[in-house]
């Protein structure tokens, strides 16, 4: 479990003491009873949007939408479907909770699939579109009541038992509780390490092998079906729905909740959607002074405590770390590296030019598998372009990228990560905010195989995978000595640490094919000893390399075969004592005297 | 029926420069903050709600009032971007988006509080709680929305020539541009940057008091009309002025259309779906050069 959701969890058993005191003091106070009953209901849809907005770092101004869709499918399937009268009294309200949710579900689906095309406040934009579209649609549909809605809906009730009141409390924490069960697991497992590393770094969680967009899609569905089944028993309680009830305004709303709570895990949106709830119903004398007061408590939390209250009452706690045997670190690395027949990279003849520029021009070679292999070049020879080339981030314009026998020309980067290709970037594309050790267990996805609703329901194959890539991660970490720092947020780190954290989480999800953008830089004499021998122990238990490196020394010490790029062409490919006396690469360097 | 398309049209027009004005304000915070200013809607209710005060309890002329709203507008402006939008930048951008959505909320009930729910009707310009209209070729001509039209051409020359023709206006274009560069040559980018969302609020409180005698100020109708500008500058394309003006005032059109040829039900939900299409379809708008969506 990360810190983050530590923090968060260590403040649910005085939210339950909290609910079930107040369930017991306030029975005989039907409005409190009502207020508390409306704040586990938002509570359920809040938690949804604080994934979305605190884990995922993706803004929807659109969540009323899915509540609404949950609130007329329930009060659709209770009001205006003629039952058959053999169909017990119940079914219709769990048939609407579920059909409810389902379809909110896969509306966020639709929404994260267009979602992906956006950014920031163009994202708010078409998600406050969703939410408008989705009011407008119900006011303008007659069959579900126009301007209106549906009224007359009617309580739930199992047998003798009505789900109003007192029960009708205790329903909706039981729901509430049930959301936060399930996001809690979710966090916890592989999707919620995935999360994490998308909003830390989009582009460095794809070439960790991170399948971004269908995380991001995830979430959207996610958060749209907890809204949901929010509004599905939102509707049973009350009694009644209409358009304005699920407009624009109950989006903000369900927002600001998240917002005063802290966005981000369980608790903050709980906390904050309890406020809201009962201050809602007891702010009537404030009337139009509270939704004033909403809105400068929210500019202040933004400005001033961007945790929110939960952030105000629970620290990160700081734990220690567990010391690992560091002594089979890379055996157990090179047990999961896949095997290769073919060469393990082989382009042909790739180009890529920017505007005017061509960076790469035809460059083809092939690797030799198990071997070590370094691309030199003065800047802006082409080099980090062909490593993105190959790692499938942006377009090439002509040829062919073939991991391991495979076309993966115009592949995304998480698939071609997926075929065993790790790599680091020239400027250490670390997640700030999550710890050493964290940035290289979120490296160890690959090895996971916990889906979606092994991740929900917490099935024994999510903890097992998360042991064992624990387990590695912290082999790794001792094995490159990062030991001392694996409780500290990458953010703090020096630039050479940061390398050696790069390196230790593309390792992480064993790499037949590593891919090291200047491993060097930043490193000082003695860590850069290290690193040689490091790497040369990869290539000796079969890990194919290939570094892009500016120390001569270094590439000329410990490289089997040396690469020169000028202008995006290959000038020279050999062995380094070859290279090195080759007249057309000493002038590229130093120039050329005549 | 051509009569009646011509009516339907000046309508459209008249109540598109609202939203021409709201999509042209957001068009230039945006371009100076980088942020997206969704409570703008309510600052044009704003601006209508103090020229009413002004012209009601004052006893101001319609004109002198306009004026008036525009300058403390402006003034608000200058607060707003003090207290609220440069704070809130430093938390990054989904918090200075929160932040504005915040003083929507503000502000939508803050008018409540001082001026009652119920929207309040400023007078003609033509002086009057009627209007004087003529009627040409079979079309009603309203002197408000003549009024109107011939205002936003005015204040859309004013601001072209500031922008386009002074050294201010062309510090704060190169502030938008290029925050570390302008700073380099000498332009104070903190008081270029306030100036801009100071303009774009005066602007806001002006649509207030011009579009005020038609379609009331007050009440939520600020919301409706933040959404209609966005949906506006979406449009046009929300990196270009003239793309805003443009998309303003074809999403007053075919707002008109819809309600007038077939019902205000429709309408709206088809203005939405509008802004959806276009973000997916021509994410940069009908005017812009390129596509400059992930911003």
């Amino acid at each position: 479990m990360n810190r983050r959701l530590h923090g968060d969890t260590r403040l649910l058993p005085y939210i339950a003491a909290t609910v079930v005191l107040f369930g017991i003091f306030a029975r005989n106070d039907a409005t409190l009873i009502q207020a508390g009953t409306y704040a586990a209901i938002f509570a359920v849809a809040a938690i949804g949007l604080s994934v979305l907005l605190g884990n995922v770092a993706q803004i929807s101004l659109g969540q009323a939408g899915f509540f609404g869709i949950g609130a007329y499918a329930l009060a659709y399937l209770t009001t205006l479907v003629s039952w058959p009268g053999a169909i017990p009294g119940w079914f219709p309200f769990v048939a609407g909770t579920i059909v409810g949710t389902a379809l909110a579900a896969g509306f966020g689906l639709l929404l994260g699939f267009i979602a992906l095309r956006f950014r920031g406040h163009y994202l708010a934009m078409a998600t406050l579109a969703f939410g408008l579209i989705v009011a407008g649609v119900f006011r303008a549909s007659k069959s579900l009541g126009g301007s209106v809605g549906i009224s007359n809906v009617p309580f739930a009730h199992f047998g003798s038992l009505t789900v109003s009141g007192d029960v009708a409390y205790w329903y909706a924490w039981a729901m509430a509780a049930l959301a936060i069960f399930f996001t809690v697991n979710l966090l916890k497992g592989r999707a919620g390490r995935a999360f994490e590393a998308i909003r830390n770094d989009e582009l460095a969680a794809e070439a960790a092998g991170i399948p971004t967009r269908r995380y991001k899609i995830l979430a959207f569905a996610y958060a749209g079906g907890l809204a949901g089944f929010a509004g599905t028993f939102f509707v049973s309680y009350l009694g009644l729905v209409e358009p304005n009830a699920v407009g624009i305004s109950l989006s903000i709303d369900l927002l600001l909740m998240v917002v005063l709570g802290g966005a981000g895990g369980v608790s903050g949106a709980t906390i904050g959607a309890s406020i809201i709830g009962v201050t809602n119903l007891y702010g009537h004398d404030l009337e139009n002074w509270r939704p004033v007061i909403y809105g400068i408590v929210v500019i202040v939390i933004v400005i001033a405590f961007p945790r929110g209250v939960a952030g105000l009452v629970s620290r990160t706690p700081d734990r220690k770390t567990q010391t690992a045997e560091s002594a089979g670190a890379f055996e157990k690395i090179f047990a999961g590296v896949p095997t290769a027949k073919s060469p393990w990279l082989a382009v042909d003849r790739i180009s890529k030019c920017f505007g005017g520029l061509l960076a790469v021009d035809g460059v083809s070679f092939s690797l030799e598998n198990g071997t070590l292999s370094s691309l030199i070049g003065p800047n802006g020879a082409g080099k980090t372009t062909l490593f993105n080339a190959i790692s499938g981030i942006g377009r090439v314009d002509a040829g062919r990228v073939v991991i391991a026998g495979t076309d993966v020309t115009s592949w995304r980067p998480h698939r071609i990560a997926a075929l065993g290709v790790g790599r680091s970037f020239q400027n250490a594309r670390l997640f700030g905010e999550m710890t050493v050790l964290e940035n290289v267990v979120a490296g160890a996805s690959l090895t996971e195989r916990a889906g979606f609703l092994a991740d929900l329901l917490a099935l024994p194959v999510t903890r097992r995978d998360r042991r064992v890539a624990l387990e590695r991660a912290r082999a790794i970490v001792a094995r490159l000595q990062l030991e001392g720092l694996a409780g500290v947020p990458a953010r703090d780190l020096s630039f050479g640490d940061r390398r050696r954290v790069e390196l230790a989480r593309a390792l992480a999800a064993s790499p037949g094919l590593l891919l090291l953008d200047e491993p060097a830089a930043g490193l000082n004499a003695k860590e850069r000893a290290r690193l040689c021998e490091d790497l040369r122990a990869l290539r000796d238990g079969g890990m194919t390399l290939l570094l892009i490196e500016h120390d001569m020394r270094l590439v000329m010490q410990i490289s089997d075969r040396v690469m020169v790029l000028r202008f995006g062409r290959m000038i020279a490919d050999g062995p380094p004592a070859l290279v090195r006396s080759d007249q057309t690469v000493i002038s590229a360097y130093l120039g050329n005297a005549s | 029926m051509l009569a009646q398309l011509a009516q339907l049209i000046l309508a459209g027009l008249t109540v598109g420069s609202g939203y021409a004005l709201v999509a042209l304000g957001i068009h230039i915070i945006l371009r100076a903050t980088r942020v997206i200013n969704f409570a703008q809607g309510e600052f044009v209710i704003l601006g209508g709600l103090l020229a009413y005060t002004f012209v009601t309890a004052l006893h101001l002329n319609v004109w002198a009032a306009l004026i008036a709203a525009t300058l403390l507008g402006f003034a608000i402006g200058l607060l707003y971007e003090r207290a609220v939008l440069r704070p809130a930048a430093r938390a990054g951008e989904i918090a200075v988006t929160i932040a504005t959505i915040g003083t929507v909320y503000i502000l939508l009930y803050g008018h409540a509080l001082i001026w009652g729910s119920l929207p309040e009707p400023l007078p003609f310009f033509s002086g009057g709680a009627t209007d004087v209209s003529w009627q040409i070729f079979g079309v009603h001509i309203a002197a408000q929305q003549v009024s109107v039209l011939t205002l936003l051409a005015l204040v859309l020359t004013l601001l072209w020539f500031f922008f386009e023709r002074t050294t201010y206006g062309k510090a704060i274009r190169a502030a938008a541009n290029n925050p570390i560069g302008a700073r380099l040559v000498g332009i104070d980018v903190d008081r270029s940057r306030a100036l801009s969302v100071a303009i774009s609020i005066a602007l806001a409180a002006f649509a207030g008091t011009i579009i005020g005698p038609i379609t009331l100020v007050g009440g939520a109708a600020g919301v409706a009309i933040a959404i209609k500008g966005f949906v506006g500058a979406i449009v046009g394309g929300l990196e270009s002025p003239v793309g805003c003006v443009f998309g303003g005032l074809l999403v007053g059109v075919v707002e008109k259309l819809l309600e007038g040829q077939f019902s205000y039900e429709i309408a709206d939900p088809v203005v939405y779906s509008l802004l959806l299409v276009m973000l997916l379809v021509r994410p940069a708008g009908l005017f812009a050069a390129r596509a400059a969506v992930r911003d």
